[in-house]
């Protein structure tokens, strides 16, 4: 069975279509996924992120430690700082993308995704030593609602106790809101200006209705966070991301640097010795029929990849998508064709991110 | 919302039979079901299909969905407008949101179709 977030009332309560995604049952939409898109672009949304895991680590010896086990340097992160990485396994695959919360000194937040959380809580704890304290915060009932849209700062700012213009892109912090003690983030995973609010769930209920009660601020489900991550060209850990895929290929290498020692960073220089076989690039289609993953990607008519990911863009009007493909068929404006099966679909290899129109680092808050 | 003067079949398309010729779409249920709707795969004009052939596809934003011949015929005209506005099917299914029109080979076969208070029956067996 599906595990219910502390939202789920509310979600029925707001018509929300119901579906299971990484064990748990979330809306996929409420509205609709264009309307709730497009409000996420010009004003703002919230959603419900509480599947995803949060581990606290807390201890003298923290920051050293999951410096050795992540991609993220931790005792470099300074405090109020957040960090993109990866957990690598040895041969540099990707076990999961997590963003690493330094809280403290001697107090570290990793979020991590609802599908990997598990796994990644036994990967964990196999490599911590003595000097640490963990606190699985998914089972102490804790979850996350992301507000997301340029207008998430005037709607949030009212509601907590900390100057939102001090707080910047990837900053994080411990706040009061709605009364409620909960951290902090201006990180998400739509490229607008947001928060992410964790906290724990019956208090989040509490903050998700205050915001929903803001006219500017409409609830929005998996279907538009994933086209909206995609016009940024970010990737889905199952999708883009997988123990089949490392940080080099996956045009992501600037996130594990292997200068330092972590799991995987011996395979990682090795891997930069040369250039890699394949690279994951974002394709922009000249219509508006759907690439699906595992749809073959084809240049002069030999397959030279695979779809990994592929929506309808509200903002460009087209269909985009993401997938590996051969070095010598992924640079910016190479023509490519998709075969979905049904047609041969042109599309075009194109920077990341596909939209550039997104608000998440502005300074004018 | 199931207007009266069409017949149904139970995959939710409608069919408006004037003169020879069958107007196909699909069902305010079908569009609600599927949600915004993003791509239409038109078939080709002069094009001829059996009833219950695969007519062409739609994607929406989370799902996709084949459509099927409610009647064999010969396809008349196309509704070229849902290559840049797909979403007219959620906004008006009946009536802007048609599909395609089929010149029918035996427009009886349409006899055999639900009229709409047996397909506003058959929605009530499917919610149960």
């Amino acid at each position: 069975m599906p595990r219910e977030t502390a939202l789920y009332d509310r979600h029925v309560a707001l018509g929300g279509r119901l579906v299971e995604f990484g064990g748990w049952t979330l809306p996929v939409q409420y509205e609709g996924v264009l309307s709730e898109h497009r409000r996420c672009r010009s004003s703002a949304v919230v959603f419900d992120t509480s599947h995803m895991g949060q581990f606290l680590f807390r201890g003298p010896e923290a920051a050293r430690q999951l410096g050795r086990i992540g991609t993220q340097d931790a005792e470099a992160l300074a405090v109020g700082r957040c960090r993109y990485g990866f957990l690598l396994n040895e041969g540099a695959g990707v076990l999961d993308d997590t963003i690493l919360m330094r809280l403290g000194p001697e107090e570290l937040l990793l979020v991590v995704n609802a599908g990997t959380a598990e796994g990644d809580l036994r990967w964990i704890t196999g490599h911590l030593g003595p000097g640490v304290e963990m606190e699985n915060r998914l089972a102490d009932g804790w979850g996350k609602i992301d507000l997301q849209g340029p207008a998430a700062a005037r709607a949030l700012g009212p509601l907590v106790d900390v100057d939102l213009r001090a707080l910047g892109y990837f900053g994080v912090s411990r706040a009061v809101c709605c009364g409620r003690r909960c951290v902090l983030s201006r990180t998400g995973y739509t490229g607008e200006l947001g928060y992410e609010i964790m906290a724990p769930g019956e208090e989040l209920g509490t903050i998700f209705d205050r915001l929903l009660a803001d006219e500017a601020v409409g609830p929005a489900g998996l279907g538009a966070r994933d086209s909206l991550r995609l016009e940024m060209g970010y990737p889905l850990y199952g999708h883009e991301l997988s123990t089949e895929h490392d940080p080099i290929e996956a045009d992501l290498a600037g996130f594990a640097r292997p200068e330092r020692e972590f799991i995987g960073a011996a395979r990682l220089r090795e891997l930069a010795g040369g250039p890699p076989t394949r690279k994951l690039v974002a394709f922009r289609a000249g219509s508006r029929r759907r690439a699906n993953p595992r749809d073959a990607i084809l240049a002069e008519g030999r397959t030279v990849g695979a779809v990994t990911s592929g929506a309808f863009s509200p903002s460009l009007e087209v269909s985009i998508g993401m997938g590996y493909v051969e070095l010598a068929s992924a640079d910016a404006g190479r023509g490519l064709v998709v075969d979905t099966g049904r047609a041969e679909l042109p599309v075009v290899v194109a920077e990341k991110p596909l939209y550039g129109g997104g608000t998440c680092r502005t300074k004018d808050l | 919302m199931v207007p009266k003067d069409l017949s149904y079949t139970n995959e939710h398309e409608w069919i408006r039979v004037e003169g020879g010729i069958g107007t196909v779409g699909i069902t305010d249920h079908a569009q609600a079901a599927l949600g915004d709707i993003t791509f239409v795969e038109l078939p080709p004009a002069g094009a001829a299909f059996a009833k219950g052939d695969e007519l062409c596809a739609i994607e929406s934003a989370k799902a996709a969905a084949s459509i099927y011949a409610p009647a064999g015929g010969t396809i008349a005209a196309v509704n070229e407008a849902l290559e840049d506005d797909p979403g007219r099917i959620n906004s008006d299914c009946y009536g802007g949101g048609w599909i395609c029109r089929l010149e029918l080979s035996d427009p009886a076969e349409v006899g055999s179709l639900m009229d709409a208070a047996a397909y506003e029956r058959f929605l009530a067996q499917e919610e149960h």
